[in-house]
This record gives structure tokens, C-alpha cells and sequence, in this order.
């Protein structure tokens, strides 16, 4: 019994096709189903809120069209959807645009630490691409219980901040105001974002402004001490009496935003040349972190380059006494400072 | 404490934690290891200049240097495949005369002697026993012989530069360097490559050694390779080529072994695996010298005699399940015959048949008995009387005409011979792995994984060669 080849060869192509059709990962139509399926009203209500919550937080207002606009809606279903929200006691409406109420606020801000939270446990806790941080996150923030909540952000040691650098709110539903720290209690090896400039009095302010600060700068403290804040700030130093630097709010930010012009990476150490760890990039999270802090990776740490492969990736670095090779995407989160060669 | 000032004390600690900053880990191990170091300075003296000795220096260069690393590699891997395969030749050949040839037929008299009914002899000597004895006769003379050499290897220091150099390729398919050892310890014996998949220890990069070890061709897997392509290759060659060309092709199916590796280590990594967290770190110890009585006694007890001990424990239920299919029978024909008739038009589409497809089915426990198995199967299959030894009793041939008289009676072709080549290397572990698959990632779900992907990969693949064969010769 021969079946004709070329009959048989078509037939599972096809099948096969339709197979990977259905079950691609992420784009297959079962998969789609499922995630429609899942778009229930509770879902929609709540990415609402968050989305006007979003407008006052960045002081715009809320319009009818806006909201529509960030929920990739029409304008029939969101104004729907914001009528039934206002029912709910939880948006009111006054002057062509919506706010939330106390009780809408606390709602938003429950569902905006879980999505925090998910954020950074994506980030610190899986190999997930930083792109996936955020799509993974949009769909458990939704599905996540309070309980599970807990667990997950004392799981974490209850981070303050999520992978890119904005507060998680507490689980009182209190959030951090931008401006509630000033350069002051900055330390060395923190990086910031000037978020405001105190306008008096109007000699102090003067005095900052032709330093060339300005809001929205990223800084990165080098020293810190009890008469002077020394900082780099676009590549220039720039040094400020405590006095000037308390009328300067910032918000913490990622290091890696700030850091790439201050010190060189571990990848560029050449064979048999030294250098002593200044930091590791804040880049450089969870359980990679911790691998290379367990080898020994701290700052002050000595470390030279001793032995490379062919092609350079991995290399082998002599870290207090042991030959340990690293990855170019790992040396590249090490900074370092160079002490010369041996 | 009044409730007010709790709430107090509660509301300073969070905004208390606001100034303390994300990074409390951090600072904490920093601390720990500054203290360390002070007391380290404090305590520990040291004479002279510590230095790493010159000839370690040199020795690093030349094993992992540009145009030495690789070459050098392949020459020590060589030389302990050789020595394992020219060293297990004649223990193999005792023990599987003393176990099979000797004491097999002594156990039967005497069972027959003290007048135990044929079918308990049968079930417990031609079944559990022989295929017991079959696994130890194959299994242990290589074993016992590479995993010491490959464990020396590693105390001497020397498997982790191998994974240092080999490790930009692993990379690019998103493995681990050291997947190059895992994949090496495979060649001997994949349950045994799994369990030394324990060395990597970032946890994706192990879940794809584990699930892609399958794709080293084991030891019990080589001589089925080695025997299918002298008989049919080098016969389809001429009498001068005969040779290379059946070396080639089984070396052709390591090769393709090992692009099934990658290529399957690189889709896992992009899909299936991504959300796997992954750290990568890999130390390069000083050299040491081995400690030679040491390392005999843990690779023979860590490896060798468990890994047996497991083969042994699966062989002997499969061994009497054969013996069983063989000799029930249902209107005087046994129930193999029924299974393999059944088989037989699908097999066909793969370019097998049904009697090949059951000897995979119930020599599961272990790739050394396949070969036996399908030997006596057909036997059975064809009613052939006066070759083999009697239904459910496996058996090999001693020289290579009978080998092509049986097969070309049962219909085998060069397209069935090279089918074969290719289902053994792609078809679902033993279950000895499958079983070590299971303990050591604790997952159901990686185990059936690991199991149905291989076979589902040989099935596309000799259905594709069959198909197209077809379209060429038919």
C-alpha cells in the first residue's frame, strides 16, 4: 500500500500550517480568542481610571476625546463605559472633563501597584525581554488578588520603585509626590531627575540657574558631603553648598540613565590591565545582580583582565583570587575605574 | 501602645523607607563584604607575593588560545572516545558470554530440571533476566570506562576551559558553554549527561541542556548506527568506498545530532524558555592534579552504578512485556503480531514498519536491546523456523550475512536502513532518562516535553525523507 507521495506531503503541510496558525505563541487565533475572551467590563472600567488617573497625574485634563484616544477606543463605548464609572461613584464630571474621586483614586492607585509591581517582578525575577515587562503586566494587573499581591511584593522585599523608576504605590494607596526629595538627601551613586527648582528666593534661584541647571536634567552624584553636593550633571561637574542644593527636588531614576557618561565599562579592560569596580549598573537587576554581587562584585572590588576566548565573548577576569569569565552583557553593567596594569 | 501613635510610628517607618532608597540589598552586602575584608586584612598574613604560577599561565593559553583551544579539544575528546571504545571491546564481549551465552541456557536447565512450568522460565530467564543481562553486558564496560576518564579530566580542571571555549557558539544559540560537557557526557549515556546538567546553574540554560541532551547519540545507540550502516549503506556502495561511506553516514547522523541540538537550544531560548531566568557564570580553577582513586570511586558510584542501577530496574519489566507479547497468543497468533499489523500502515508512511515501531514502543527501557528486539520480532513476524531462539527470546546475530539474509526476507530496504539511522537518533529518550529527565527538573510538564518533541521531530523528518524518496524511485 503506497499513498502517492506528493498528496501525502501536501496534506501535512497543510495541516501543519494550521496548526502553527492556531497555536503560534502569542499570535495564534486560540490564543487571541482566550485573550478577548478575557477583556471583560471589570478589565475595561479599570484601565479607565487608570488612564485618568494618568491625565492628572501629568496635569492634563481628561476629555471625553483623550480618554477615548488612550483606551484605543471609540468615542460611543468609552463615554459608555466613563457613564457607568460615574454611576459607580467612582469619576465625576465638571467642566467638560473627568476626574476621579477620592474612592475612583484609591481604585486607580490599587490597580496601578499591582501593574508596578508585576513590572518589576518580570524584571528582577524572569528572562523576559524588557519589552514583555509591560504587556505581561497589563494583563495580571487585572487578575491579581490582594492576597497574591502581598505575597508577591514581600516576595520582592516590597520594592519601592518599578523597573522604570516611578514609585509603586503603597498598598495604602499612597504614592510618592515627585518632589518630596530634595538634592540633599541624595548619596554618591544615586542618579536623579531635577524635578523642580525653588524660584525663592530669587538670589538662590538666580545663582542655580546660571549653574545651567534646569528641570528635567539627569544627575549623578559623586560625592556627598556635609558642606558640598558635588554632581555631574551633562558631563560637567558641579558643585553646590547644601544651603542651594535644598532648594532642588528630584526624583530618583534608574543609574543607567545618567551614568553612561561618568565611568567606563568592565568590557573595556584590556588583557592584563586593572581596575577597581565602581558600581554595578542599576540595569543589571534581580537574580543577574546578585550572581555577580555573590561572585564579588562590589564596589572597590579589584579586578583584572586575565584570559579571553577566540572571539573575545566570554572573558575570564581574576576577582579576589578566583578566575571567574563573564559575558560582554554582563561585563558591560560592571563600572569600573582603572588603577593601570600590572 | 495608643493606636494614634502606632499609626504614628507606622506612617515615619514608610516615609522612612522612601529616604532609605530601593537599594537595602545592595548596601547590605557591600557592608558584609567590607567587614569580611577588614577582619580578612586583619587576621590573615601572607609571605611574599602571592603570583599565579608561569606554567598555569601558559598551559591556560594554550588550551583555550585561538588556534590551539579547539584543536586540542578535539584530539582529548577523541583519544577518551577511542580509549572507551577500544577498552570496552573485550569486557563487553566476556560479560555478554558469561551473562548470555552461558549462564542464560545453565538457568534454563535448571529451572527445567527442578520441573518449573516452560512459561515461568520463560517469563522470568528469556524475559526479565535477558534483557537485564543484555542492559549490564552493553551498558557497563563503556561506562565504567568513560565517565572515570571524563571525570579526571574535570579534576585536572580542564572541562571548564572546554566550556569557556565553546561557549560563544552556545551563546549564539542561547545556551550555555557548558552544555558542550552535558552534550559530551550524552555521547556516553544520556541519562548521565542529564544528571550533569547540574553544573549549570542558571536555570534556563540547564532546562535546554536537559531537554536537547536526547540528541547526542548514546552509547546504545552507536552500535545500532555502526551495524544499519555497514549492512545497508556500505552494501549500496562499491566494494572500495564500502567502508568510508557507511563511517560517514553514521557520523553523518552525529552531525545532524548535534544541528538538532542548536537548532532546537535556539528555538527554546526565543519561545518556549524565554521567561526562564538566566545568569550565566562559569569559574576557571586552577589546575590540580587529579586524585585518581577518588575520582574512580565517585564516577562508578555517582554515575556509573546508578545510571546501571536505574537501566537494570526499567530493563527487567520491559523484558518480561516482550517475552509476554510474544508468546499470548489469540487464535495462534501472538498479540505482537496483532500490535504489528496494526503498525504497519502508518509505519510505512515513515518508511518503516510495524515490527521496528513496536521494538521502539517496548524497548523503551534501553537503546542496547532494540536491535535484539526487532531480531526476534521479525522472526516471529515471518514464521521463520530454526533462526533466533525461540518467540520472545532476543537474540543477535555473530556474522553479517544472516543480519541481511533476515532483513532482506522481511523487506528492508536502503530507505528502511536509513529510516532507522535517523528514528534512532530522533525518537523519545529511554526511560531510564525519561525518568532522570523527571527528577531532575521536577516537572511534569518539561518530562512529557522532553519525551514527545523528539519523536514528533522523527517522525516529520523520515516521513519527509520517505516522501520524497518516493517521489524520486517510485
Amino acid at each position: 500500500m503506497i499513498i502517492d507521495p506528493l498528496s501525502a506531503l501536501s496534506t501535512t503541510v497543510i495541516v501543519l500550517i494550521i496548526i502553527l496558525i492556531l497555536f503560534w505563541p502569542d499570535k495564534g487565533i486560540v490564543w487571541q480568542l482566550q485573550s478577548n475572551h478575557k477583556n471583560s467590563q471589570r478589565v475595561i472600567q479599570e484601565d479607565a481610571l487608570k488612564q485618568i488617573y494618568d491625565h492628572e497625574y501629568r496635569n492634563k485634563s481628561a476629555t471625553l476625546r483623550s480618554v477615548a484616544g488612550a483606551l484605543g477606543f471609540s468615542m460611543d463605548k468609552t463615554s459608555d463605559i466613563l457613564d457607568k464609572l460615574m454611576r459607580l461613584g467612582l469619576v465625576s464630571f465638571s467642566d467638560a472633563h473627568y476626574t476621579l474621586t477620592a474612592q475612583g483614586r484609591s481604585y486607580a492607585l490599587r490597580v496601578i501597584r499591582l501593574h508596578r509591581l508585576w513590572e518589576r517582578y518580570y524584571a528582577d525575577e524572569t528572562g523576559f525581554p524588557e519589552k514583555d515587562w509591560h504587556k505581561q503586566a497589563e494583563k495580571l494587573e487585572h487578575s491579581t488578588t490582594p492576597s497574591q499581591a502581598a505575597e508577591l511584593a514581600q516576595s520582592m522585599g516590597n520594592p519601592l520603585f518599578d523597573p522604570h523608576g516611578d514609585p509603586i504605590p503603597t498598598i495604602a494607596g499612597e504614592i510618592i509626590k515627585h518632589d518630596s526629595l530634595t538634592l540633599n538627601s541624595l548619596k554618591p551613586g544615586n542618579a536623579a531627575r531635577i524635578t523642580h527648582i525653588e524660584d525663592e528666593p530669587a538670589v538662590l534661584y538666580s545663582q542655580l540657574v546660571a549653574s545651567g541647571l534646569y528641570p528635567g536634567m539627569h544627575i549623578y552624584i559623586t560625592e556627598k558631603g556635609n558642606d558640598r553636593v558635588r554632581f555631574v550633571a551633562e558631563g560637567e561637574e558641579i558643585v553646590l553648598a547644601p544651603v542651594l542644593a535644598n532648594h532642588i527636588n528630584v526624583q530618583l531614576i534608574p543609574e543607567e540613565l545618567a551614568e553612561d557618561d561618568v565611568s567606563e565599562s568592565l568590557i573595556n579592560l584590556n588583557l592584563g590591565e586593572s581596575a577597581e569596580v565602581t558600581s554595578i549598573s542599576k540595569a543589571c537587576r534581580g537574580i543577574q545582580r546578585r550572581r555577580l554581587m555573590d561572585l564579588g562584585i562590589i564596589p572597590g572590588t579589584k579586578i583584572s583582565a586575565e584570559l579571553t576566548t577566540a572571539s573575545g565573548n566570554p572573558t575570564a577576569y581574576n576577582i579576589r583570587g578566583a578566575m571567574i569569565a563573564l559575558r560582554h552583557d554582563q561585563a558591560k553593567m560592571v563600572k569600573i575605574r582603572r588603577t593601570g596594569s600590572e | 501602645m495608643p493606636v494614634t501613635e502606632k499609626e504614628n510610628l507606622l506612617k515615619t517607618v514608610r516615609s522612612l523607607r522612601w529616604d532609605i532608597g530601593d537599594d537595602l540589598h545592595d548596601t547590605l552586602m557591600t557592608d558584609i563584604y567590607t567587614d569580611a575584608n577588614r577582619i580578612s586584612e586583619k587576621v590573615i598574613s601572607t609571605s611574599g607575593k602571592k603570583q599565579r604560577f608561569s606554567w598555569e599561565g601558559t598551559l591556560d593559553r594554550i588550551l583555550t588560545g585561538r588556534l590551539t583551544g579547539i584543536p586540542v579539544m578535539l584530539l582529548l575528546l577523541s583519544i577518551v572516545f577511542w580509549l572507551t571504545i577500544q577498552g570496552a571491546n573485550y569486557p563487553s564481549s566476556l560479560l555478554s558470554t558469561l551473562l548470555i551465552d552461558d549462564i542464560h541456557p545453565i538457568l534454563k536447565s535448571i529451572l527445567s530440571t527442578i520441573g518449573t512450568p516452560s512459561w515461568i522460565s520463560g517469563l522470568f530467564v528469556d524475559g526479565v533476566y535477558l534483557a537485564a543481562a543484555w542492559v549490564v553486558s552493553v551498558m557497563l564496560p563503556p561506562m565504567a570506562i568513560f565517565f572515570p576518564l571524563f571525570t579526571l579530566l574535570e579534576d585536572f580542571g580542564y572541562l571548564p576551559r572546554i566550556a569557556f571555549n565553546m561557549d560563544n557558539l552556545f551563546r549564539r544559540a542561547g545556551a550555555h558553554g557548558k552544555q558542550a560537557l552535558t552534550m559530551s557526557m550524552g555521547y556516553g549515556c544520556n541519562a548521565a549527561g542529564i544528571v550533569a546538567t547540574r553544573i549549570i546553574d542558571s536555570p534556563r540554560e540547564r532546562l535546554i541542556a536537559i531537554i536537547t541532551n536526547n540528541f547526542s547519540l548514546c552509547n546504545g545507540r552507536w552500535p545500532t548506527q555502526i551495524l544499519i550502516a555497514s549492512l545497508f549503506i556500505g552494501a549500496a556502495a562499491p566494494p572500495a568506498l564500502a567502508g568510508v561511506l557507511s563511517a560517514a553516514a553514521v557520523v553523518a547522523v552525529a552531525l545532524l545530532g548535534i544541528f538538532f541540538t542548536f537548532l532546537v537550544s535556539w528555538l527554546l531560548s526565543r519561545t518556549l524558555l524565554k521567561g526562564q531566568a538566566s545568569t550565566f557564570s562559569l569559574e576557571l580553577p586552577p589546575y590540580r592534579p587529579p586524585r585518581i582513586l577518588q575520582t574512580l570511586y565517585t564516577s562508578m558510584i555517582d554515575r556509573t552504578i546508578i545510571v546501571l542501577w536505574r537501566a537494570v530496574v526499567f530493563a527487567m519489566p520491559a523484558g518480561a512485556v516482550i517475552w509476554l507479547l510474544a508468546n499470548i497468543t489469540i487464535s495462534n497468533i501472538s498479540l505482537a503480531e496483532y500490535i504489528i499489523s496494526f503498525f504497519d500502515p502508518f509505519a510505512i508512511l515513515i518508511g518503516l514498519n510495524g515490527v521496528i515501531l513496536l521494538a521502539y514502543v517496548i524497548a523503551i527501557p534501553a537503546n542496547e536491546i532494540v536491535i535484539p528486539t526487532i531480531l526476534m520480532l521479525t522472526v516471529l513476524n515471518l514464521n521463520i523456523s530454526g533462526v533466533g531462539s525461540g518467540a520472545g527470546v532476543m537474540f543477535e546475530f555473530s556474522d553479517a550475512n544472516a543480519y541481511t539474509t533476515l532483513f532482506s526476507q522481511a523487506n528492508w530496504s536502503l530507505l528502511t536502513a536509513i529510516n532507522l539511522m535517523l528514528f534512532s537518533l530522533l525518537h523519545n529518550p529511554c526511560s531510564t532518562t525519561i525518568y532522570t529527565i523527571y527528577k531532575e527538573t521536577g516537572s511534569a510538564k518539561w518530562t512529557w516535553f522532553s519525551t514527545l518533541m523528539p519523536i514528533f521531530l522523527g517522525f516529520m523528518i523520515t516521513f519527509l525523507v520517505t516522501q520524497i524518496w518516493n517521489i524520486f524511485f517510485i
